[in-house]
């Protein structure tokens, strides 16, 4: 997975209508990058399904 | 007893002697109100004090008593509430400053238990704001003092840090708090006091302000595992209110602590948690375990084979709910939230639907392996954190002869068993050089909670760990 840059962090930012000066999206980035390199090391997850499913009952 | 002596008895021993006529309620409250004017100044451990409806409560309770009608178990028994379960017509802030003035309608789930039960609520205590870090810290109400150094201002642990730091300096006889990634059992550890984060389900969350709905446990903090046992049976149970509560009964608790541990099966988790602590830590758990297998348990030293998924799947799966619960909030009142806390809650905005479903796939295979290990084993046991309790706004600690930072490694050895639901302790088991307390987890089968306390309560036969006052306070 691909690092974020400050100008992809923004246009996400924006998207989801949050105003960030370039200060603080500077402050974000590395540890927006940190949490994602995170998620993309972990390792192929099989068919397991998620652990929150919808139940009727 | 005397007023000192009063705010150092047990939950157990305070509601066997109210019921006996032996001490009056109002005495045990009075008693501990006045040690939270004498002391709270600097502890910061209470939001709100609600002394005068205490004492209110206190007098009916004394009424009751001297009418001979029957009694809960918890009659009389000053408690506190950390200040995000809801309380009719007290504040409930969440520790922020966005929720200032905010008076519920209805009390929470536990709240109302508990007042069946006859516990008097002496008022609401702080808190990381909106329960979101390990530390404890507050900027909007000051971060409580840890008791433990009376000299330096070192973090009580969080996010339940006022529930911490009230029982271990005596200004209730037991607190609730709540825990997402560790947050009753890390200022249990740090305050020196024992917490209890039951298994997912058996305790409501309704009318709890949520950090992350499928992570948040709520659960008792106490001195001892007998309290905890208590307080626990107090609040466990179905609750139509929260889907998620399981309708299995519930035990009582305290018939299961008969301080017989013989021929319990112990798994030790080395890797990974003891290799990854303090030195000092590492040898108290270790002495614990051994004082566990002088009482009969067998040790044995076990694993979790894939302990790697869980800081992605709980940063996965906090991050995106608790993202999903402020997120029109960060729209309009970002300047209100504290700077680590808006940090924490901006980093959240960026985790994909996709990610949030990584991380609850990555859980259901933690999970699958702990159930696997305590197949064959009774209860694990590992340190609660990895290092005592660090000044306010250190950011690096030395571990294992590693700087690392303080954050991630306060949660690392508790996120796990919020990820997988486990039943999880933290006891009192030695002190460092510095004295400052350390804590040995133990965790449980699924609803097993009885097996944990009985595990805990029979350490505290053994041991007087959790028996030691802080010196802030001590008298």
């Amino acid at each position: 997975m691909e690092p974020l840059t400050i100008d992809m962090l923004r246009a996400l930012a924006t998207d989801r209508g949050l105003a960030l000066t370039d200060a603080e999206l500077a402050t974000l980035l590395p540890l927006v990058n940190a949490n994602r390199a995170l998620l993309a090391a972990v390792p192929p997850l099989g068919d397991v399904e998620p652990a929150a499913q919808y139940r009727i009952l | 007893m005397t007023a000192p002596a009063l705010v150092w008895t047990s939950a157990v021993e305070l509601a066997r002697a109210i019921a006996a006529r032996e001490v009056s309620p109002v005495e045990v409250v009075q008693a501990h109100l006045d040690r939270i004017a004498r002391l709270d100044g600097k502890l910061r451990a209470f939001i709100t004090v609600t002394g005068d409806a205490a004492l209110a409560a206190a007098k009916a309770a004394e009424a009751a008593v001297m009418a001979g009608g029957p009694l809960g178990a918890l009659h009389g028994v000053p408690i506190a509430l950390k200040d995000l379960v809801y309380t009719r017509g007290v504040p409930t802030t969440g520790g922020s400053k966005i929720l200032a003035g905010w008076m519920p309608e209805a009390d929470g789930a536990v709240a109302t238990r508990l007042a069946q039960a006859g516990a008097i609520s002496l008022g609401k205590l702080n808190m990381h704001e909106f329960a979101y870090g390990p530390e404890g810290v507050n900027p909007h109400h000051g971060t409580p003092w840890n008791p433990w150094d009376a000299g330096a201002h070192r973090i009580p642990g969080g996010s339940s840090s006022g529930s911490g730091v009230a029982v271990a300096a005596g200004l209730c006889a037991g607190a609730l708090g709540s825990d997402t990634g560790g947050s009753i059992r890390i200022p249990a550890s740090l305050c020196g006091i024992t917490g209890l984060k039951p298994t997912y389900g058996r305790v409501s969350r309704a009318g709890v302000l949520p950090l992350a709905w499928s992570l948040d446990h709520v659960g008792p903090m106490c001195r001892s595992a007998a309290d905890c046992a208590l307080v626990l049976r107090a609040i466990a149970g179905y609750d139509p209110r929260d889907p998620t509560t399981s309708v299995l009964p519930v035990p009582d608790y305290a018939a299961a602590l008969t301080g017989d541990v013989k021929g319990l099966r112990v798994g030790v988790l080395r890797a990974a948690f003891l290799e990854a602590s303090d030195s000092a830590v590492r040898g108290a758990v270790e002495a614990a375990v051994e004082v566990l297998e002088g009482l009969g348990a067998s040790a044995t030293e076990v694993a979790i084979p894939r302990i790697d998924l869980a800081a992605p799947a709980v940063a996965a799966v906090l991050s995106a709910e608790a993202y999903a619960y402020h997120e029109d909030r960060l729209r309009t009142r970002s300047a209100d939230y504290g700077a680590d806390v808006l940090e924490r809650l901006r980093v959240s905005a960026f985790v994909s639907a996709a990610d949030y479903l990584k991380g609850q796939r990555a859980r259901a295979l933690l999970r699958d392996d702990v159930d696997a290990l305590l197949a064959n084993l009774d209860v694990l046991v590992c340190a609660t954190t990895p290092l005592a309790a660090p000044a306010v706004g250190q950011q690096q600690a030395t571990i294992a002869g590693a700087m690392v930072p303080v954050r991630p490694n306060l949660l690392r050895f508790t996120r796990p068993f919020n990820a997988t639901g486990h039943p999880a302790a933290s006891v009192p088991c030695g002190f460092t050089a510095e004295g400052l307390p350390a804590g040995m987890q133990i965790i449980g089968r699924p609803f097993d909670e009885a097996t944990v306390l009985r595990v805990a309560d029979a350490y505290q036969r053994a041991t007087d760990w959790h028996a030691r006052r802080p010196p802030l306070g001590a008298d």
